[in-house]
């Protein structure tokens, strides 16, 4: 006999849940700035020359995600003029509440990454002021920018990973309840990070720059490091799940439930559309030689990894903890933590971006790479 | 001019701007003492350190529950609690299969835990547990966050919409610093709740922990709750999330809108 079939639950109550739509958003902004400070560390710390043209945008795009980011944060708050109380007060959970390293990290890295953008520009904002450079200076611009990129490194993983962390300790959530959540989240991360450039690097080359052409080498570059990630995120979510299902604990019974009533949503349209279909893209270079097929590709992932955050998120607190089967979650239209106010935040990253791009010289430094000397 | 007039300066207005920024972190908080903890702990408020020495907690005599719900109103009324949420409540059970079934009640409340997974993630301090093992929110230092909500194995918490923290049982802790039980306690017609001190050997918690075998929802959990149940059915001890329930049918029948923000997912 079914062991399922000797429990019915008649009545109980339908429990709320806390965090609503803001917080998969929040957790695919930080992840894409993580990916974008990496991508630009390719060439600042690693010193990979092919990633070089797009080292500043990326810079600039990981600073413009990560102060967007803690929006999201504020807007799923109750009560979000208590701010204050978060800096001040429960320093004593400090070791045991993944949340409150964010105090220190949501501070230190956008500073970081500001820092480092303005010593990498200070030549073109000196340049335009006319300022003659010494080389010593120039080299030693360059040392700095090497230094902070490596401290940045760490801190931008940590900043992604303590997101990944704040769910995977909780133990009462068997879908967030893996140590491996941290980096699931990195690896998650870096696929929308790549994907989030792919969309908008031949948009910002193509409207925004004197010399007006998308670098088609550095798309196919992108798709091709896309796939990579995909493949690695694809690894640890197979590690992720294998693990749960051997043993026959309260885990395993929960994600069977949760995979098996989402089929559609969770593993067609995340895994196979989402994952698998930029994955092939990027690893055929006949497909790669498109605008189109790349530019789709990126767009696919971008998308999946903000649908396998909602799936987490969402789907995690969606599993009863004391009432029975699943529950749903219809976000609201309007108000705190609602539709509208995740729009708003994306209204607010947008201007953003359009802002800092406009600020920052990153079209001239560019231009350094697609222009040659006599031309300019 | 002097030479070092311009640094004297600078280290002025550092000192300056230091002063400013000290008092501006001084004053934010100002109506509260300020704490690296909680202030009202700091500040040694009776409410926030509780009853030292005791270790409250309540046995539940599953035998003698009704499934009345005179604690579930009691708590209601006694503690304000909102428009659809609760401190307590008795879910409603059917076990096994026709013909042989019978019905089955869980109380349920805050287990007040002897390690809490809700107290140790809080990011503001704003949970926390009192001297006597009772675990409390205040309600002026929560912000929000929704992270307790979600630690709780057991869903004991929600959000209050009037105060907009969250909130939980209290085990009445107000009535109990004044010599007298929990609402939910003294309302029971069957005499299924017990509420005493477990550290005192002739309370009557203690007799019935020593009398009687007893269990714990959800013991693998680790949060080592102090809650007892006595012959609690071991099908619903671990809470199994693995069924639909006959109240989604019956909302599936008779058509309900989910106009909630979390609603029972329908088939």
């Amino acid at each position: 006999m079914d062991f399922g079939a000797l429990l019915h639950t008649i009545s109980t109550i339908t429990p709320d849940r806390p965090w609503g739509i803001d917080i998969p958003n929040y957790f695919w902004f930080t992840g894409s700035s993580a990916a974008a400070f990496i991508i630009s560390s390719f060439a600042h710390v690693f010193g990979m020359k092919e990633y070089k043209p797009i080292a500043g945008f990326s810079l600039l795009l990981a600073f413009v995600l990560l102060v967007a980011a803690p929006m999201n944060l504020i807007d799923d708050l109750r009560q979000p003029g208590r701010i204050i109380n978060f800096f001040f007060y429960g320093w004593e959970n400090f070791p045991t509440s993944p949340m409150k390293w964010g105090v220190l990290l949501l501070i230190a890295y956008p500073l970081l990454i500001l820092v480092e953008a303005l010593v990498l520009y200070r030549p073109y904002f000196w340049f335009s002021k006319g300022v003659v450079r010494s080389q010593e200076q120039v080299e030693k611009d360059h040392h700095l920018g090497v230094i902070l990129g490596a401290i940045g490194i760490p801190l931008a993983l940590s900043v992604h990973g303590y997101t990944g962390y704040i769910l995977g300790a909780v133990h009462a959530i068997p879908l967030f309840h893996t140590p491996l959540m941290p980096i699931l989240f990195l690896a998650s991360a870096m696929v929308s990070g790549t994907g989030l450039l792919i969309i908008l690097l031949p948009i910002f080359q193509k409207f925004f720059t004197d010399f007006k052409q998308v670098d088609m080498e550095m798309m196919q570059r992108l798709a091709r490091l896309l796939s990579w990630f995909i493949v690695i995120d694809l690894v640890i979510r197979f590690f992720w799940l294998t693990f749960a299902i051997t043993f026959n604990g309260e885990e395993k019974y929960a994600l069977k439930l949760f995979f098996g009533e989402n089929f559609w949503e969770v593993l067609i349209v995340d895994y196979v559309i989402c994952l698998f279909v930029p994955m092939i893209i990027g690893f055929t270079s006949y497909l790669t030689r498109s605008f189109k097929w790349v530019l789709f590709g990126g767009i696919l992932s971008a998308i999946g990894v903000w649908i396998f955050r909602w799936n987490t998120v969402i789907g995690g607190q969606s599993i009863g903890k004391t009432t029975p089967f699943l529950l749903e979650y219809h976000p609201h239209f309007s108000g705190f933590d609602s539709t509208v106010s995740v729009l708003s935040n994306w209204s607010l990253l947008i201007a953003l971006i359009a802002l800092v791009m406009v600020l920052f010289p990153w079209d001239k430094e560019m231009a350094n790479y697609y222009v040659k000397q006599g031309d300019r | 001019m002097d030479e070092k007039e311009p640094q004297q300066s600078r280290r002025g207005f550092v000192k300056s701007a230091t002063a400013l920024l000290g008092a501006a972190v001084l004053a934010a908080p100002s109506a509260k003492a300020m704490s690296l903890t909680n202030p009202g702990r700091e500040r040694g408020d009776e409410r926030y350190i509780g009853q030292e020495g005791k270790r409250f907690g309540m046995v539940i005599d599953l035998r003698k529950c009704v499934g009345c719900q005179a604690c579930t109103s009691a708590c209601k009324s006694e503690n304000k609690v909102p428009h659809e949420k609760f401190r307590t409540y008795v879910p409603e059970y059917e076990l096994g299969s026709y013909p042989n079934v019978h019905k089955a009640f869980l109380p349920q409340l805050c287990n007040h835990c002897a390690e809490p997974s809700c107290v140790s993630v809080c990011p503001t301090g704003a949970t926390f547990v009192r001297k006597d093992g009772i675990v409390v929110v205040d309600n002026e230092i929560c912000w929000g966050c929704g992270y307790c909500i979600n630690a709780c194995p057991y869903d004991k918490r929600y959000f209050n919409p009037i105060t907009n923290v969250a909130d939980k049982c209290t085990l009445c802790a107000h009535r109990v610093d004044h010599g007298l039980l929990p609402a939910c306690v003294e309302s029971c017609v069957g005499g299924a709740r017990v509420f005493g001190d477990f550290n005192d050997p002739h309370s009557a918690v203690s007799k019935l922990l020593s009398s009687f075998p007893t269990t714990v929802l959800k013991p693998a959990s680790g949060t080592k709750p102090r809650v007892f149940y006595i012959a609690l059915s071991g099908e619903i001890q671990g809470l199994p999330y693995s069924l639909k329930a006959l109240d989604d049918m019956a909302r599936k029948i008779d058509g309900m809108p989910t106009t909630r923000e979390w609603s029972t997912k329908g088939e």
